[in-house]
């Protein structure tokens, strides 16, 4: 991902060795070779005009230039036929757990691509903007196969993809990031600011309220109007939510220039401290058009996922509750989870810390109460009550974590902890089911 | 605990011909003190007495039976409790009333728990520190375990749970507030510390035991498994691996970084090798350690299995509810040496000791006796699971989240020991009015 790519794909055209389908591998061993011939080059300033520097200059490139960027430059997309291969089993075979298997899958690069061409975007919209879309995009995956789910009519998939979500980045993320960080610096304990830490906390236990409140109303029987008054609690709830959730991005985009790192430091660190280029690599168009095309992609596929959940789990004789909390968010976060890693094994554990609590605190305060106000509109009865065990895992997990946190260090013991934290989490969703229910 | 003049006195005492075992207990206590300053003036004058006059070395004693005797338990004056064992069992076979043998049985116990305590420092003053703290941190609670294991070979599930749930109760409550109280009123002028990383690194351990128990007992409430009754279990089982892996995880990550800022449960030893004015070494050889280890085990067991034969009875005889005896009585006793040293070592405000004896203790029970029961049924076929029903989870809840609260500063005063003591007595109440629904 360096500035010297769009170059290296002037020097290929122009050298003709690419062809664009077959040789993704090839493309990355070249791009060494060529790397250096472009680099000499450089040196003897010999190249025609479009040879970009290091400017701020938009790139301007063609459809397959464009095409190669965002396709080939990334391994993880050798997964991307998986999804056309899912959509022709869905119409040819019955069997919905290989459908389920190979869309979960196809879904995985088409989430990173996404993160990446968001990312991209970002470049051109400044800091407050970018900040805004990746706290609003980061978790678009999610977004879209929870609002298939619900025009379905299938409320608990939402509320079970959602939780698996937050407790995947809190538990799983979190601690293979300080595991594998504490690991690496296993000599001391490595460091993240407390402050950032304590407020993080303190939303997703506001957002455990949200979500416990109307619950707890529903299993005392103590509702004024059976049925509808926890829907009206969650509808409000959620209103509530999305306010606080704005307020939480409103408050970190003015306090970036104070001690606070906002959400999109990610962007900002790479940009001061990587030794790689900062420009972006494809043009604002490109970068809208690429997200409007993976984003209908990303639809599409989850059509199908949404649509193979139920046989899977039939065919597979796992609960839906283990598919929905533990495997999808698998999926959904694979990208965060490698970032989350890599972040804290370079010592930069307020990225990794923002990577995943950030995302638990989109999710929890922001996705959930979408989805609740999305299905308000659709007539979908989505409301906050995840039922008693998920609610009460929920509450548990937010509480361990936040105590984890408070302190401001990790070591790969707690990293350790974390994770296994999760396995009896993984394990309690494998052996539950929803009551009254097959 | 440890002096090294002691081995000297009862030299000292054996060639001055002057104790009776059995019956000057006493008398030997008192004296200790005259023959001490014969014995330090018989060393000022240029050690006349013969080579067997140790001096502050790390050689292990070689004491004879009789001096080992002595040693481990005449040197005791809580072993004046001792007799009240045998006249357990005795009334085990001529009466009936039960309450009479879970009381002396109990009283019987206490002075062997506190032995057993003392047996497992002294070998650990053989085996090093790293051994030796894993010493600690398994045995350190073994009364606990043995009362549970036979509780667990009689199927009596629910008191095994009820007990190591008191246990974990009394040690994070009361054994700490009781310590917290104690020191705050010697050192009324100002406040305890203690290492706050530590403490919190502990009480996340408490919250994770509280997550492994927390989730079966939903799940059984929720009746959201997926096969009842064996889904829970499967889960306990799993949990239970979990959690031992965790403990493992744990007791590594002390050993490894006990260079460093975390001090480790071994604490006790080092600092009282550290800081302490009596001596560092052992008073019992290594063989002699591990022989009265077996003693003091088997004789636990042995009064253990007449103890828990007679909760049941107890429980009726007194109109006291079963839950009440496994919760509060039983951890008492089964923790009244530790709650003495933790009030000790607060008192010369050697905080970080107390917390490594209260939560330590709290951490061993929660994050290896319980899971190590679940395992040791599962081998045995005996259901026993995570689930601690409802309220004894509720309670196990919200007590781990008011002790992490108030840890997390890292000081202490006797208004918080108050607190903590105050609370305690409340659980206690709590538990004197409640019993398992559906059940006599």
């Amino acid at each position: 991902m360096g500035g010297k790519v769009p170059a290296l794909i002037e020097a290929q055209v122009e050298m003709g060795s690419v062809n664009e389908l077959e040789h993704k591998s090839l493309f990355r061993q070249e791009e060494d070779a060529t790397q250096n011939k472009a680099a000499s080059l450089m040196e003897q300033g010999s190249l025609s005009r479009n040879f970009p520097e290091h400017t701020n200059k938009a790139p301007k490139n063609s459809v397959v230039q464009s095409i190669k960027i965002v396709i080939l430059s990334n391994k993880l997309n050798l997964l991307l036929p998986f999804g056309p291969l899912a959509i022709l089993l869905h119409y040819t075979i019955d069997s919905k757990g290989w459908v389920f298997l190979l869309s979960l899958v196809g879904i995985t690069p088409l989430a990173e691509r996404l993160g990446y061409a968001t990312e991209q975007l970002a470049f051109y919209t400044g800091p407050t903007v970018g900040g805004l879309l990746n706290a609003t995009f980061g978790n678009v995956t999610e977004l879209i196969i929870s609002i298939f789910a619900l025009k379905n009519g299938m409320i608990r998939v939402v509320q079970l993809t959602l939780l698996g979500s937050i407790l995947s980045n809190m538990l799983l993320v979190l601690g293979c990031a300080f595991f594998c960080g504490g690991l690496v610096f296993y000599q001391k304990d490595q460091v993240f600011d407390k402050g950032i830490a304590v407020v993080n906390s303190g939303l997703l236990l506001m957002a455990v309220m949200g979500i416990l409140f109307p619950a707890v109303l529903h299993y005392t029987h103590s509702e004024v109007h059976a049925g509808s008054s926890e829907l009206a609690l969650s509808r409000f709830s959620s209103i509530i939510m999305l306010i606080a959730y704005a307020a939480y991005l409103f408050y970190q985009l003015k306090s970036q220039s104070n001690s606070y790192s906002p959400l999109d430091e990610e962007t900002n660190q790479n940009e001061e401290t990587s030794a790689e280029e900062e420009d972006p690599e494809i043009s604002k168009w490109e970068s809208i058009i690429w997200l409007s095309i993976l984003t209908a992609w990303v639809s599409l596929l989850s059509g199908y996922l949404v649509d193979a959940i139920e046989g899977a789990s039939v065919s597979w004789n796992i609960p839906i509750a283990f598919i929905s909390v533990i495997l999808l968010p698998l999926v959904g976060n694979a990208a965060e989870h490698a970032g989350a890693i890599m972040f804290a094994m370079k010592d930069k554990l307020d990225l990794s810390l923002g990577v995943a609590i950030g995302s638990s605190i989109q999710i929890s305060m922001f996705a959930v109460p979408f989805c609740v106000v999305i299905g308000w509109m659709m007539g979908e009865q989505m409301d906050l009550n995840f039922q008693l065990f998920e609610t009460a895992m929920l509450f548990i997990t937010v509480i361990v974590v936040a105590f984890f946190l408070q302190e401001g260090t990790s070591n790969y013991f707690k990293g350790l902890m974390l994770i296994l934290c999760y396995l009896i989490v993984a394990a309690s969703f494998f052996v539950h089911e929803d009551p009254h229910q097959g």
